[in-house]
């Protein structure tokens, strides 16, 4: 743990992606403290200051009903990061079990369970969302079950193949010779050895969950107003370019260094740890 | 003396795609109580695939393997794991690298509930201690032990089950040759300590004559010779014997005289 | 008297980690005369891999790699040469066999395309035609029974012995100079393993081809070499003419080494330490066998 912070700090880019990451995680957790205007995340009209460029005390200017865009981005973030954070805590677990057991065990149970997850990889995760949130209420909630099923599928395949050659190193030989159940075999041996590359392609995902909300919520189709969401801020305030270019640059660079900063700390975890596709 | 385990006509067949390959042909053979049994032969002689399946990894497609005169199931049951044990080739490999040797250690004893729970820790010390690591190693990740340290690990594991029969495989092939004559002694303390038996499955036919009792070899899956290892260095039966041991490469003049006069009696009775 | 294929002097490497550096070679002297074949011999981590990579200029570009002491080719200094010329002399005045010979060749193209590849590399214009005779030749002269067919098969066609026969002829096609084999055949039978490297040994005596000859196992290097150096842990400990240093090992790390080799005429397994500090002993050179220029 130490020798990979060790690492990763001592290379500029993925020092950057820290630096990045830190910064995104610490306004959302701390947005309460931080933000100028707290009050501004939710159902607040200040026509007073409606429109305003950036600003004191609004650095980043203020939206078209006068809230603080600075504040509602720190709580855009936090919105982003908690479905992120649920998406990945619900897909994860069910896309490893299923990898790691299709993987392990083979034969019909195999076949059976990829040929599922062919399914759900071959319908663009963008359709299947819209679709869910059509029959659906457009509700965040929807949102992130609507993102979670589309995204196990990618956990599936990952360790999929991961078990299907961890299967075959000699601690998996041992294990059976000895007589250890397949729980065992799968949970305590083979796991272990996938976790490098689960973290690795988490940090990314968190990246691309955070993105894919974006694009939903830009769709009209994701987090509903009065709550904060950085892909409604860009698309409503995509309407009033160029005049009032902060209502859409400051979130869409909120996006930017958010999906910028877990890349680069992704992709140096697959490089120290070893974790690659 | 009496049969530990007994092959009788066992053959196994393998298809691939529309190809069937015979993997081993119609091959009886008896490990003796206490004996050190080499199994000898080049790559697609069949002796893996007899390790496989007198370690029940898959069953032979005909003929039986008896173990103490009760006939082992295709599906066997946890004794029957308990009873015949292994060691690989590779002790990198064999070792799982995210679990600690204490961890990779305990797995037997509770898989078959061995010992008391409290007195497991403490068991995986003194296992650690029969094969002359310390007994603090146990929270060692395997990478931080040398290549020699990894293979007394993986004895200690086949030992922990108190198992009658080890299956050897290529235990030192991967090893040093220091490190492996010191493997080696340890591996002829432990059976003469405890009276193991062992079925040794190499190609290196030196270390074969300074360890096993008795020798089988193999060649594309039939057992051509199966006698004491005197025997088989003195007087080879079989043409493809005398070409294995023709094919040593030795280090001392007495060896090579020993190979020469071998393959001369090959030349006169070709 | 001419220079010497390889001379070695005062070789030193280490590699520059996070945690500092780490001393792989300890300063080792060694040479090769035209048409000797010369084992470098030692455990695994002795540093007798690295010092081949040297000689192939593989190392040099490395930027964690700190290289000292000399490394000369046909009386040229390696380190004055370009990354460039280095490359050029790669499969053309120096080649090389790898331990695993299946996997050294590429299973998409055929034996055929990968021996024209070879071949242009000391003569870039050959026709196809030619490149074909002269590989039917090479292969021929490797005892491989039917070297047209061998030549349009993959390797996965062909056997683990066929493609070590097919790695020797390619390394020796563009006759070279210096070979250099890391423990060739490790990964094959015995049976095969002993008549390739009778072919091999019969091949460089034809074409006077000198042979650095990386091996653990002291038979093989025995039965192949002329001239053994022990290497252990970075250091020559001690290096004389195979059959004096066999019949009579005088470094105490080269005792323990030989003692541990178990014997086909038995004797049991010997007592021996793995490490010790004796092993540390000064190094022990067998009459004749100094350095060249070093006093003799």
């Amino acid at each position: 743990m130490k020798r990979t912070l060790f690492i990763l700090l001592r290379n500029p880019l993925s020092a950057l992606g820290l630096f990045l990451v830190a910064m995104v995680v610490l306004s959302a957790v701390f947005a309460d403290v931080i933000a100028p205007f707290p009050t501004h995340a939710g159902a607040v009209v200040d026509f007073a200051n409606f429109n305003r460029p950036p600003e004191w005390p609004y650095i980043f200017g203020t939206d078209l009903v006068g809230r603080d865009l600075f504040s509602r981005i720190l709580y855009a973030y936090r919105i982003s990061l908690l479905l992120g954070v649920v998406v990945l805590v619900i897909a994860v677990p069910i896309g490893v079990t299923i990898g790691l057991v299709a993987g392990y065990l083979g034969g019909w149970t195999e076949y059976v369970l990829m040929r599922i997850t062919d399914v759900f990889l071959s319908i663009p995760p963008l359709v299947l969302a819209m679709s869910m949130m059509g029959l659906l209420q457009p509700t965040l909630t929807n949102g992130m079950l609507a993102v979670t099923a589309m995204w196990w599928p990618w956990y599936t395949r990952l360790v999929y193949n991961l078990a299907r050659s961890e299967k075959e190193e000699g601690y998996v030989l041992a294990a059976e010779v000895i007589g250890a159940s397949r729980m065992h075999v799968i949970f305590r041996e083979i796991l272990p050895n996938c976790v490098p590359s689960i973290v690795t392609k988490m940090t990314l995902d968190l990246g691309f969950v955070i993105l894919i909300a974006s694009s939903l919520s830009f769709l009209g189709l994701g987090v509903q107003p009065p709550t904060p969401d950085l892909g409604s801020m860009v698309a409503d305030g995509a309407k009033y370019l160029p005049d009032s270019w902060w209502l859409t640059v400051f979130p869409g660079l909120a996006i930017l260094v958010a999906v910028f900063g877990f890349n680069l700390v992704g992709d140096a975890l697959r490089d120290v740890l070893g974790g690659g596709q | 003396m009496t049969a530990l385990l007994s092959l009788d006509r066992v053959s196994k067949t393998f298809t691939q795609g529309r190809h069937e390959v015979r993997a081993v042909d119609d091959v009886s053979f008896d490990v003796r109580q206490g004996e050190c049994l080499a199994i000898v032969g080049e790559s697609g002689s069949g002796k893996s695939t007899i390790a496989n399946m007198i370690l029940g990894i898959y069953p032979p497609t005909a003929g039986t393997i008896a173990f103490k005169g009760e006939m082992l199931p295709a599906a066997r049951t946890l004794a029957h794991r308990r009873a015949i044990q292994l060691v690989q080739q590779n002790p990198l490999s064999s070792l799982n690298p995210k679990r600690t040797v204490g961890a990779s250690l305990r797995l037997p004893l509770d898989v078959h509930g061995l010992g008391e729970r409290s007195a497991r820790a403490a068991r995986v010390g003194e296992l650690l201690e029969e094969v002359g690591l310390p007994a603090d190693y146990a929270s060692r990740a395997p990478d931080a032990l040398s290549g020699g340290q990894r293979q007394r690990v993986a004895i200690a594991r086949a030992l922990a089950c108190q198992s009658d029969l080890v299956v050897l495989d290529e235990p030192t092939s991967a090893l040093d040759v220091l490190v492996q004559a010191r493997v080696l002694k340890l591996l002829n303390d432990l059976r003469k300590d405890r009276g193991l038996t062992y079925v040794f499955i190499t190609h290196d036919l030196s270390v074969v004559r300074n360890i096993a009792d008795r020798v089988a070899v193999f060649e594309r899956g039939r057992l051509v010779e199966l006698n004491p290892t005197e025997t088989i260095f003195s007087d080879p039966h079989h043409p493809y014997t005398r070409r294995l041991i023709g094919a040593v490469p030795v280090v001392t003049a007495d060896e090579v005289r020993l190979r020469d006069r071998l393959m001369e009696n090959e030349n006169e009775r070709a | 008297m001419t220079a010497p294929t390889l001379l070695i002097r005062d070789l030193t490497l280490g590699f520059r980690g996070w945690a500092g550096q780490v001393d792989v070679l300890h300063g080792i002297s060694l040479h090769i005369m035209k048409g000797e074949r010369v084992a470098l011999v030692g455990e695994s981590g002795s540093g007798k891999s690295v010092t081949a990579r040297i000689v192939l200029g593989l190392l040099q570009q490395l930027k964690t790699a700190r290289i000292g002491g000399r490394v000369s080719f046909e009386g040229q200094d390696l380190s004055t040469l370009t990354e460039r010329r280095r490359h050029a002399l790669r499969g053309t005045r120096m080649s090389m066999i790898f331990q695993d010979p299946t996997s050294s060749l590429n299973p998409v193209y055929r034996i055929g395309a990968q021996f024209h590849e070879v071949l242009k590399r000391a003569e870039p214009g050959i026709s196809q035609a030619d490149a074909r005779r002269k590989a039917q030749a090479a292969l021929a002269d490797v005892a491989i029974p039917d070297p047209a067919r061998a030549l349009d098969s993959y390797s996965f066609q062909l056997s683990g012995g066929m493609n070590q026969r097919v790695m020797i002829a390619m390394a020796l096609a563009n006759e070279p100079s210096l070979l250099i084999a890391d423990e060739p055949g490790t990964a094959l039978d015995v049976t095969v393993q002993a008549q390739t490297l009778s072919l091999m040994r019969d091949l460089v005596e034809k074409h006077r081809t000198s042979v650095l000859f990386i091996s653990h196992n002291l038979g093989v290097v025995r039965e192949f070499a002329d001239r053994v150096y022990v290497i252990y842990k970075g250091r020559i400990v001690e290096q004389g003419r195979s059959a004096d240093l066999f019949a009579d090992p005088r470094h105490p790390y080269t005792r323990a080494l030989l003692a541990a080799v178990p014997r086909i005429t038995g004797g049991g397994i010997p007592e021996i330490d793995d490490v010790s500090d004796s092993y540390f002993a000064p190094m022990v050179v067998h009459e004749g066998c100094e350095e060249p220029g070093e006093a003799g």
